[in-house]
């Protein structure tokens, strides 16, 4: 009897070991980091086509704020709690003005926080680790240039956090796919500048493909559709906009994305999208096309 | 009163409640479908708008007219018809994707119903091609307006 509390004990004591050695945050080294001269303009672009500005928008106890910056702080509801998403502007306070080019690419790339621990996937970095790191790069540099907004970070309301946090090491291990994107030879440049678009920066797959039973993204059906993330309503499938008649066709999406309901395109309003659609009108044209372009090949 | 009174007034009140109950959905379900015959109208009037915005069909100020004016008896029909009010929140047998944030305290649906009215008479007092094209956006925004915020996503 003895025995067998002591024997009981010592497995919870290598259980425990275990759970700690396999949800220990494993961030980029610094040699992962290119010698990369970033690129501002591309930066904007990326920073717009990840909408990053819809989660990361001011906090509105907080007056004044110009609106068009991303000092964060405004409530993000999940089902787990509320998440205030931080102060992207390059503050030194309260922004990430002393953050280093590795804490970046850790936090958007690995979702590991500056101080070490696992970021809640609220935050999409499990697309975001799709892209090369010199993308990372080139965003970093254009919220370099932003005007420095001071506005300390909120804590989240989530009950329960040091465990889930390390509980978030072990869904890392199903849920965050550091494959990086690759470009399919046998299609043209602008179908894979689409694709490459919508699968990293711009991480539709996170509400337009469905989940599994441990919430990580189900890869047989990637951009089908499934319930929305907000708990109310369906994210639709992206699979044949043309031929199920959403869209007349390649030009009539890219105007859709440039003009949203102001044309009449009363699909791209609800559930979020149009965020998306504000943030996305913002690309080049040439990239918009392109996200269209790989859209409609979806059949 | 016997048991077999009771009983009797029982099953008559229950009978009542259910038919009530019935009834109440049911007219839920009729203020959905003309919420629904309104929405499909709007869309009908703008498509013929937007047609123009596109260049895909000539500037007629006769169809802004007409789009305008349909608009405004879908209004008024929809408003006959209570379509909405709270009680139209849930169907008994229709499905609606308007959210029930809509009736919650504190909804603006007020003001954004109000921005609507409002991008149609700026419409209506359009009376040329660059007139049009630039009060238009103020309309589809205000459509905007309300689904992105009280419309669930219909997959």
């Amino acid at each position: 009897m003895k025995r067998s509390i002591k024997g009981l004990a010592l497995l919870a004591v290598l259980g425990l070991v275990a759970f700690w050695i396999v949800t220990t945050p494993r961030p980029l080294p610094l040699s992962a980091l290119p010698t990369h001269a970033p690129n501002v303009v591309f930066g904007k672009i990326l920073f717009n086509a990840g909408g990053c500005q819809s989660c990361h928008k001011p906090n509105p106890e907080i007056a004044g704020l110009d609106q068009n910056l991303p000092s964060g702080g405004a409530p993000f509801k999940t089902p787990i709690g509320i998440l205030y998403p931080p102060n992207l502007t390059p503050d030194a306070d309260t922004g990430i003005g002393n953050w280093s080019d590795l804490e970046f690419v850790n936090a958007v790339q690995r979702g590991i926080s500056k101080s070490g621990q696992h970021l809640i996937p609220a935050f999409p970095y499990t697309s975001y680790a799709a892209m090369p790191v010199e993308d990372v790069l080139d965003i970093r540099a254009y919220l370099a240039t932003l005007q420095p907004v001071s506005s300390p970070n909120r804590e989240t309301g989530i009950p329960l956090q040091f465990i889930l946090r390390r509980g978030i090491g072990l869904w890392k291990l199903a849920g965050l796919d550091t494959t990086p994107w690759k470009p399919d030879a046998s299609q043209p440049e602008i179908w894979n500048r689409g694709s490459y678009l919508v699968t990293g920066p711009g991480h539709c797959n996170e509400c337009h493909t469905p989940r599994n039973l441990i919430m990580a993204r189900d890869n047989s059906r990637v951009l089908m559709g499934g319930p929305h993330p907000e708990g109310s309503g369906k994210v639709p499938s992206l699979h044949g906009l043309v031929e199920r008649g959403r869209y007349k066709d390649e030009k009539d999406l890219v105007l859709a994305f440039q003009n949203g309901e102001i044309f009449g395109y009363e699909h791209i309003s609800a559930g979020g999208m149009r965020q998306v659609q504000t943030n996305l009108s913002k690309l080049p044209q040439g990239d918009i096309e392109a996200i269209a372009n790989y859209l409609v090949s979806l059949k | 009163m016997t048991p077999n009174k009771f009983l009797k007034s029982m099953a008559a009140g229950a009978l009542v409640l259910g038919l009530g109950v019935t009834l109440a959905f049911a007219s839920a379900d009729d203020q959905i479908k003309a919420r629904q015959a309104e929405m499909k109208g709007n869309g009908k009037a703008m498509g013929a708008l937007v047609a123009m915005m596109k260049g895909e069909a000539p500037y007629d100020a006769a169809i802004v007219k007409s789009s305008i004016d349909a608009m405004a008896a879908g209004d008024a029909a929809a408003s006959e018809a209570k379509a909405w009010d709270a009680s139209s929140m849930e169907g008994a047998t229709i499905e609606t994707w308007a959210k029930p944030e809509i009736w919650a305290e504190g909804s603006d649906i007020g003001a954004k119903y109000q921005a609507w009215v409002d991008a149609r008479t700026a419409l209506a007092a359009t009376t040329d091609e660059a007139g049009f094209k630039a009060a238009f956006p103020a309309l589809g925004a205000a459509c905007a307006g309300c689904h992105e915020k009280f419309r669930r996503p219909k997959g």
